[in-house]
């Protein structure tokens, strides 16, 4: 008979993430996104629908908002094509860090009863998004329908720059969930500052229009880099200076770096302070 | 002779509560900086922190378990029964000491709390096995099984929001009693359910030992404990008092409440 000996020790101070064991959890990982998203749509009337009648409201809202009031012009592209493919990569992020965030504490009865590796509730939050991405993909290829728009090459590109969101989106979450256990606090600022980092994503404008000496701080903020490769694989042309790129892009690498370690290191208290 | 399936060596568990009593409040921010500042300046305040910060739950516990043994745990409230089953069960971490299992442990704490009310019975089945350590392939092949002995043959596309509380609770042991884990840890399942329920389970617990799976039994119901378990464990204000044969053990335990 072939055994397997489990040795439970008090871990070290920064313990790393056993990827082996990830693997290992990967099924209940599907069953939890699986049991949110069936959950998300039971009892609602629109039920999927939500994940084309909230971009859609969102494009209407900002076109009326940046393009008309404030005159923000998208350089020859239909302007709805334009924000929407910044709407789809800014609700793929609020949606995701929002979600995880009330994900430990939404899984409290398993966290305090049943062992699994941590990582899965905020991943499995951050990855449902997906699905809602791929609904509103629909929208989106409609919309081009409508506007005679056709993509280009860099249609190929478009898993590079989802692949970066899911980066940033979990760096993210996995801060925001793993605090969020110890202090109740992360719940209620957690949406004003989701909020405050829309206004400073290029979503309803170009970040071309950054200029000075604000722009470093600009590029900072991964949902930048972000928005504009879905903008440039969508529709072919998009403001990406390659300093500024590579800026958002390890911005985005250091906070997902620093995210597993940090809830690797609290982890081991979540079932005592949940 | 081969290795025992469990082997605890001088295991312990601190627990840190001191920004969570007295009137402090909840650990949030706010709570910990006022906390923080007030113990800078007073005296007063910093030696009630010391004495109220730390709490050992278990003390320095070794015992060993050979393997298709059921071993009873007993004590009284807060003696340290759950927290030994929660290091064991791996949901929390001891703060000294090293365990060591030979085979797959899982842990059947409260019974159903995997449970989601909107899904359907056949959706928490999968769901909760799942959650329990179960592989798909091994929940497909024993969902029959699971669904016979939860006897919800006809309700098992209804959210189990609508189910009485008897047929939740059925359902939720029957996921748990199919598990195929070596080590079983169960915390007080027998708090719930009615008397023939009861009697279900303690018959469950007898098969499972019967084939030849380790298990370890946290129960304040001593004639359940002493159908079940041939050796116990009692423990008291987190260490262990004693450790042989269930009648001696549950003299003992008497003996000590009335004391």
């Amino acid at each position: 008979m072939m055994t397997t000996t489990i040795v439970i020790r008090p871990s070290r101070r920064f313990p790393l993430p056993r990827f082996k064991e990830l693997w290992e959890f990967r099924e209940l990982f599907y069953f939890l996104v699986w049991r949110d998203i069936i959950i998300r749509y039971r009892q609602t009337i629109l039920g999927v629908g939500w994940a084309i009648v909230k971009p859609i409201l969102s494009v209407v809202v900002i076109t009326f908002i940046f393009n008309k009031l404030a005159g923000f012009t998208s350089e020859g592209i239909p302007y709805q094509l334009f924000t929407l493919a910044g709407i789809l990569a800014w609700n793929f992020f609020s949606q995701g860090v929002t979600a995880a965030s009330q994900s430990m504490i939404y899984n409290s009865n398993l966290v305090t009863k049943v062992y699994f590796p941590r990582l899965i509730i905020p991943s499995a939050a951050v990855l449902r998004g997906l699905v809602d991405l791929g609904i509103a993909l629909l929208l989106y290829a409609s919309l081009m329908y409508y506007y005679s728009f056709s993509p280009g090459w860099q249609l190929f590109l478009f898993p590079l720059a989802v692949a970066w969101g899911v980066m940033s989106c979990l760096g993210v979450s996995l801060w925001v969930s793993a605090i969020g256990v110890k202090y109740h606090d992360v719940a209620q600022a957690l949406p004003f500052f989701v909020q405050l980092l829309f206004w400073i994503s290029p979503v309803g404008y170009s970040s071309a229009k950054v200029t000075g000496r604000f722009v470093l701080f600009y590029w900072m903020n991964p949902m930048a880099g972000v928005i504009e490769c879905f903008r440039y694989s969508l529709l072919g042309k998009a403001y990406l200076p390659a300093n500024l790129l590579i800026l958002s892009l390890a911005v985005s690498v250091m906070i997902l770096v620093s995210g597993i370690i940090n809830f690797k290191r609290m982890e081991k208290e979540f079932a005592d302070v949940i | 002779m081969s290795n025992p399936i469990i082997t605890v060596n001088n295991t312990s568990k601190k627990y840190i509560i001191g920004e969570n009593i007295h009137g402090r409040g909840k650990r949030t921010l706010r709570n910990i900086v006022d906390h923080r500042v007030k113990r800078l300046f007073s005296e007063e305040e910093r030696r009630k922190s010391r004495e109220e910060t730390t709490i050992w739950a278990l003390k320095d516990i070794s015992f060993q378990v050979e393997e298709g043994d059921v071993i009873g745990i007993i004590g009284r409230n807060g003696s340290g029964k759950s927290t030994l089953l929660k290091i064991l069960a791996r949901i929390t971490e001891p703060t000294r000491g090293e365990i060591i299992l030979r085979g797959r442990a899982a842990s059947l704490l409260e019974v159903g709390s995997g449970f989601h009310l909107e899904l359907t019975g056949r959706e928490n089945i999968y769901l909760n096995g799942s959650i329990l350590g179960m592989r798909k392939a091994e929940i497909d092949r024993r969902f029959d099984e699971i669904v016979q002995y939860a006897e919800i043959e006809k309700l098992l596309d209804t959210p189990a929001k609508r189910y009485s509380s008897g047929m939740y609770m059925r359902l939720a042991f029957a996921v748990a009693a199919h598990l195929e884990a070596e080590i079983l840890l169960i915390d007080e399942v027998l708090a719930v359910g009615d008397i023939q329920f009861q009697k279900k389970c303690l018959g469950t617990m007898g098969d499972i030992s019967r084939s030849g799976r380790t298990i370890l039994f946290v129960s304040h119901n001593m004639e359940a404990v002493s159908q079940l378990c041939r050796k116990s464990l009692l423990l008291q204000s987190g260490t262990m008092v004693d450790y042989s044969e269930t009648q001696t053990i549950i003299l003992r335990y008497m003996q000590l409440s009335n004391m």
